[in-house]
C-alpha cells in the first residue's frame, strides 16, 4: 500500500513552507500567522491542478 | 426558507441517509442523477448547459421541483466547457464547438505515441505527482500553457489567472446552487466531493487506457508504484472536498476497472489495493464514498464486500443489481439499477414492472436508493422518468 509519500511535494502542497521559508529574510513579527496563510494559498494552487486532472 | 420547505429537506436529508447508513427510511428515497436529461425538460440545448453553467443549475433546480426528487446532484453536467476552455484543455471537446449543440461532451485520448504522459516518465510521476502535473502534464494538456524552459506567452499567463478564477467562481457556484436546492424546493445536495480510483486516473488522463494496458504487461512494477504514489494525493482531494457534516458521501466515478477493460487477477493487483487504501481512508475520517460503479462490476463485487459496514453505497449500472444486493446488502447501500435503455425506449408499464421488481428484491429492508443505472443523458423519456418517480413513491414506503 502507499507506503512511500511525495517525497518532494505531500499532499496539499505545491511549495513547502520549509522552501519558501528559506527565501524570506527574518521574520519580525508572527512567523505561524506567516505560515499558516501561506500553506493555505499554496494549498488552493494544489486544489486547481489536481481538480483540473479530477475534474474537468 | 419557508418553514413547509424546511420541514421538507429535514425529512428529506433524514431519508437519505438513513437509507445509504443502510438502515430502513420511511420510503425509498429517490436521488437520480440527471445531466443533460435536465436541459431537455427545462428547454435549454446541451450546449447551453456545459457552456453557461448557471442554466445547468437552473435546469437541475427546475427538475428538483417539479419531480419532487429527494436528492440530486447540483449539476450533473459537471465538466464546465467555460473553464475548460480558459485553460484551453485538449482532451475535452464542447458541444456547439467540435461537437453538435446537442451532444454532450466528449473526452478525447490521443494515440498512443502522443499520450499525455510517456511510458518511460512513471518514475517521474511517482516521485513528485504534484509537481510532475504542474510542470510535465499541464503544459501537454492545455494549448496554452508554456512547458518548462521556453518563452512564457500572454496566453500562458492568462490561462493561470482565468483558470484559477473560474474555477473559484463555479465551486462558489455549487455552494449557492445547495442553498437554493434546500430553500427553493427543500432537495438535499446528493454528493460532496470527487474521486477517481489511481489506475482510472492514469488510464483517462495520463497514458491513455491503450497505453496504460501495454504498461500493465511491460512494467507493471512502475504502474504499481505510480497507483500507490496518486493514492495519498486523491485522498487528500476526496477529503479536502467532503461533506464538513458528514451527510452525504463522495462520489467515485469508476471507469475501467471492470470486466472487459481488466480482467479479476488485473483487478486485483492492480486497481483494488490503493482504492481500497483510499475508501478506507476516507472512512476513518467519517467519508462514506459513493462507488458510481460505471460498468457491470460484478466479477469484483466480493472484493467491495471486504470493506467496512457502511463505508461506501454501491450504484448499480450493469451489474446484477440481486447479485449486488446478496453480495453487499449485508453490509452497504445499494442506488440505481433501472436500465436506461428501458427509460428511453420502454413504456411506463415496463418502467413501474421493473422498479417493483428491484424493490421487491433489494429494497424490502432498507438500504436501497431508487435511480437509474447510468447518468441520465437528453435520450431519457420524460414520461418514463415520471413513471418511476411516481411509483417509487406511491410503491416505495415501509
Amino acid at each position: 500500500m502507499p507506503e512511500q509519500d511525495t517525497r518532494r511535494r505531500p499532499p496539499g502542497v505545491c511549495i513547502p513552507w520549509e522552501e519558501k521559508r528559506k527565501e524570506m529574510p527574518a521574520i519580525r513579527g508572527d512567523e505561524q500567522l506567516v505560515e499558516r496563510v501561506w500553506k493555505d494559498i499554496d494549498g488552493l494552487a494544489y486544489m486547481y491542478i489536481w481538480q483540473v486532472l479530477l475534474s474537468f | 426558507m419557508s418553514a413547509a420547505t424546511e420541514t421538507l429537506y429535514a425529512q428529506r436529508l433524514k431519508r437519505y441517509v438513513t437509507a445509504m447508513r443502510n438502515e430502513k427510511p420511511d420510503r425509498v428515497p429517490i436521488r437520480p442523477f440527471v445531466a443533460e436529461l435536465t436541459a431537455k425538460y427545462a428547454g435549454y440545448t446541451i450546449q447551453e448547459v456545459t457552456q453557461d453553467y448557471q442554466k445547468a443549475f437552473a435546469a437541475a433546480r427546475k427538475c428538483a421541483a417539479d419531480f419532487d426528487w429527494d436528492a440530486v446532484v447540483g449539476n450533473m453536467v459537471y465538466g464546465w466547457a467555460g473553464l475548460v476552455q480558459a485553460i484551453g484543455l485538449r482532451y475535452y471537446a464542447s458541444p456547439g464547438v467540435e461537437l453538435p449543440p446537442d451532444t454532450p461532451f466528449q473526452y478525447l485520448e490521443p494515440p498512443e505515441d502522443e499520450a499525455w504522459m510517456r511510458p518511460d516518465e512513471y518514475d517521474a510521476l511517482a516521485e513528485d505527482p504534484t509537481g510532475y502535473l504542474l510542470s510535465v502534464w499541464l503544459p501537454r494538456v492545455s494549448a496554452d500553457v508554456s512547458p518548462l524552459g521556453q518563452p512564457t506567452s500572454l496566453r500562458n499567463n492568462l490561462s493561470f489567472l482565468k483558470g484559477g478564477m473560474a474555477m473559484l467562481q463555479y465551486f462558489q457556484g455549487f455552494g449557492t446552487q445547495a442553498e437554493r436546492l434546500r430553500s427553493e424546493s427543500g432537495t438535499v445536495s446528493a454528493i460532496s466531493g470527487i474521486l477517481k480510483a489511481p489506475l482510472d486516473i492514469l488510464a483517462d488522463k495520463l497514458r491513455g487506457y491503450k497505453g496504460l494496458c501495454a504498461d500493465l504487461f511491460r512494467q507493471p512494477e512502475k504502474v504499481l508504484a505510480a497507483c500507490a504514489a496518486l493514492a495519498p494525493h486523491l485522498l487528500e482531494v476526496a477529503a479536502g472536498g467532503a461533506d464538513p457534516q458528514k451527510n452525504v458521501p463522495i462520489g467515485l466515478w469508476m471507469h475501467r476497472g471492470c470486466v472487459p477493460f481488466l480482467s479479476p487477477p488485473q483487478f486485483e493487483k492492480f486497481y483494488w489495493p490503493t482504492l481500497r487504501w483510499i475508501v478506507e481512508g476516507l472512512w476513518a475520517r467519517g467519508h462514506q464514498t459513493l462507488f458510481y460503479a460505471e460498468g457491470d462490476w460484478t466479477a469484483s463485487l466480493q472484493y467491495f464486500a471486504e470493506l467496512p459496514e457502511r463505508a461506501i453505497v454501491f450504484h448499480v449500472d450493469r451489474s446484477d443489481i440481486f447479485e449486488a444486493h446478496r453480495t453487499l446488502g449485508e453490509k452497504f447501500c445499494i442506488s440505481g439499477g433501472v436500465p436506461n435503455d428501458l427509460l428511453a425506449f420502454g413504456t411506463p408499464e415496463d418502467v413501474r414492472a421493473c422498479c417493483k421488481k428491484i424493490i421487491d428484491g433489494v429494497a424490502r429492508q432498507g438500504g436501497y436508493i431508487m435511480d437509474a443505472s447510468a447518468i441520465m443523458q437528453d435520450d431519457t423519456n420524460i414520461e418514463n422518468l415520471r413513471a418511476m418517480t411516481d411509483f417509487t413513491r406511491e410503491y416505495g414506503v415501509y
